[in-house]
């Protein structure tokens, strides 16, 4: 027996991390990626030194899923992490059995080096901070003169214990933590496209023009997307539908919010809460201002503190209950699944994933083109979007799981009749759907 | 470099039309790029699955005949359920003992337990002679346990994922004492071989890696 046992090498799945395991299969796979595209065509050989290298710094990567009596765990995995190249399946399912029991994937394709991330690891924080460290170490294998500039975590530095504290836990308050139970959501309906793949339309947008058009209504950019989002939903599914049953329901975008910048913490595991924009969508004559003011109210009280607070604990408080707690994993695996099948899923219409900013290093800028954020699709959010920038490039990527197009085509089509420029990019799911 | 003229967007792709509306694209600037994302596959995985149909098919039809034959010539004598288990082992044999990516130790585990229930039916269905409790299922036990302390002790690295398996299997050992205890065995030198490799097992982790049991008791119960 050897010495692998260093101080800490298994852990806890965090708060938001343990639904995941339970309710993931191949059509909710609960899986995003990060794609960065690079001037240079990728050398494999010197991807897989560089992750090699990565998964040094990162030990909360180097983990595979493991089954508790009480819960699962995240356990050290001793096996080699291999690269792969990139297939046309995009968000898959994270199968432990086909990945070395690794529960994110680094994989590559011409000049684009991309992270496949379960949910349940990591969230879009970790992901880009991984991201960086392993373009920041591929880039030096490649011979290119690049600097930290305390951007990037690099292999010098030794792993903090803050990096995989779950930050949920510490920000619990017991006094506030009252459950609001929400109602079911509108569901974009549409045809299936076969074999769980999934389309993919990505549109570039200049920054400094959509910051432009949004400060213009006098709105953050993730709100007057939202706002957009909602009126394209309503332009193209729901207006002149009124008396249909189904489109009763109110229309609900589900928006995570990045607490890293609302409690100062460190971790790279899954700190996020969200906001969610909710509207009864049953009127013939729902105007775009009257949308843009609604977002705007509920923007405001969704991000205040205590109501993030409330969101967090409420989830802690689920997981500390005693009965939850001493019930076997298999029988709560059980419950959760259909909990999550009843009320988690069904409660948004769609979701919207800002990334954020890409912040990198002066000296790695010249070899970075630009970055990709998508989202799975599934069976009851048929359509998701997922918003990155970096510089002067803003991606906004809907990732479906229909064959119809009609909202990315309204939605670009809004952007253009502002006067933006677009340019698209995609997968034509179309060629095998 | 491509345009629409419907959606007023522009795209760099080698097809022909705009994702968003499914028009024609007008070509702007003509060039070959590479697409942003690859072509579709078909899965390549066909030649193996037709084997494990032919396999999957030869099986549950031979389980039926079994089963008529049995029936026509009379209940009273379950001489059907021998080959039906052999045919249902020899499945979990090829699934988790040897196309499984699971961890060695899981699989010999699963696969002596299975065996040991295998042994005890034919032992049932062929005159219940006792044989399979007396002997079998002790020196199975006794063999999993070398077996799964012996490849801890060759590959090092792993021992972790192996640790818990060998001392569910330690903690399965004593069964056959209970057996004993309840009158059902009347052989006692297998058994009691059997158990005592087991403590002897346990101890040795007990004292010269008592972390490694702590950290796995640690990590399997944690609330």
């Amino acid at each position: 027996m050897s010495n692998v046992a260093k101080n800490q090498d298994w852990f806890k799945l965090d708060n938001s991390a343990k639904i995941f395991p339970s309710v993931s299969n191949y059509k909710e796979t609960n899986t995003f990626r990060v794609t960065i595209s690079l001037t240079e065509k990728i050398n494999p050989e010197n991807l897989q030194k560089a992750v090699d290298i990565i998964l040094e710094r990162y030990p909360m990567f180097r983990v595979k899923l493991k089954k508790g009596l009480f819960w699962n765990y995240f356990d050290y995995n001793s096996k080699p992490f291999l690269i792969r190249e990139m297939t046309y399946r995009i968000c898959g399912e994270m199968n432990p059995k086909e990945n070395n029991g690794y529960l994110f994937k680094v994989i590559y394709r011409n000049k684009d080096v991309a992270i496949e991330m379960f949910h349940s690891l990591a969230d879009g924080g970790g992901v880009m901070m991984l991201l960086k460290s392993l373009v920041y170490e591929y880039l030096l294998l490649e011979g290119k003169n690049v600097k930290p500039d305390n951007l990037v975590l690099t292999k010098n530095e030794k792993p903090e214990y803050e990096e995989y504290e779950d930050a949920n836990v510490k920000y619990y308050n017991k006094k506030n933590r009252k459950h609001v139970s929400e109602e079911r959501a509108y569901r974009i309906k549409g045809t299936q496209i076969v074999d769980n793949n999934t389309g993919i339309i990505s549109g570039i947008l200049k920054t400094s023009e959509i910051l432009k058009l949004s400060r213009e209504n006098n709105m953050t950019i993730t709100e007057y997307l939202a706002s957009v989002l909602m009126y394209i939903i309503y332009k193209t599914q729901l207006q002149y539908r009124e008396s249909i049953k189904s489109n009763q329901k109110p229309v609900k975008i589900f928006i995570p919010v990045n607490l890293r910048k609302h409690f100062p913490s460190k971790t790279l595991r899954n700190f996020t809460n969200f906001i969610k924009t909710k509207m009864y969508m049953n009127k013939p004559d729902i105007t775009f201002e009257e949308i843009k003011k609604l977002v705007k109210k509920q923007f405001k009280q969704g991000i205040q503190k205590d109501e993030l607070i409330r969101k967090m604990s409420e989830n802690v408080a689920f997981e500390k209950n005693i009965f939850l707690r001493i019930t076997p994993y298999f029988l709560k695996n059980f419950v959760l699944k259909i909990g999550y099948n009843m009320l988690g899923i069904k409660l948004n219409t769609m979701s919207l994933t800002n990334i954020g900013k890409f912040a990198f290093p002066e000296s790695m800028k010249p070899y970075i083109v630009d970055l990709t954020a998508t989202i799975n699709a599934g069976r009851f959010n048929t359509v998701n979007c997922a918003v990155v920038s970096y510089e002067e490039k803003f991606k906004i990527t809907f990732s479906r799981s229909i064959i119809e197009t009609t909202i990315e085509k309204e939605f670009f089509r809004f952007l253009t009749s502002k006067g933006l420029e677009v340019e698209i990019e995609s997968n034509f799911v179309e060629e095998y759907a | 470099m491509k345009y629409c003229d419907k959606c007023k967007i522009s795209i760099k792709t080698n097809h022909d039309y705009c994702p968003l509306c499914h028009q024609t694209l007008e070509i702007k600037v003509k060039e070959e790029v590479v697409e942003k994302y690859p072509q579709y596959e078909t899965n390549i995985r066909e030649l193996k699955s037709i084997t494990k149909r032919i396999m999957l098919f030869l099986s549950v039809t031979s389980i039926i005949i079994l089963l008529i034959t049995n029936a026509v010539t009379g209940f009273e004598n379950l001489w059907s359920l021998i080959p039906i288990g052999s045919i249902i082992y020899f499945w979990l044999l090829m699934t988790v003992g040897i196309f499984s990516r699971h961890n060695i130790a899981f699989r010999i585990f699963i696969l002596t337990i299975t065996l040991i229930f295998l042994m005890y039916l034919i032992d049932e269905s062929s005159g219940s002679e006792g044989w399979a409790l007396d002997y079998v299922a002790p020196i199975l036990l006794l063999s999993c346990n070398l077996a799964i302390s012996f490849i801890i002790a060759i590959r090092k690295i792993n021992y972790r994922d192996y640790i818990s398996y060998l001392l569910l299997i330690v903690f399965f050992s004593i069964a056959p004492i209970i057996l004993i205890l309840f009158g059902v065995v009347e052989v006692l030198w297998p058994a009691i071989t059997t158990l005592g490799v087991a403590v002897f097992i346990l101890l040795f982790i007990i004292f010269f890696f008592p972390k490694s049991i702590k950290d796995e008791i640690k990590k399997r119960f944690h609330a």
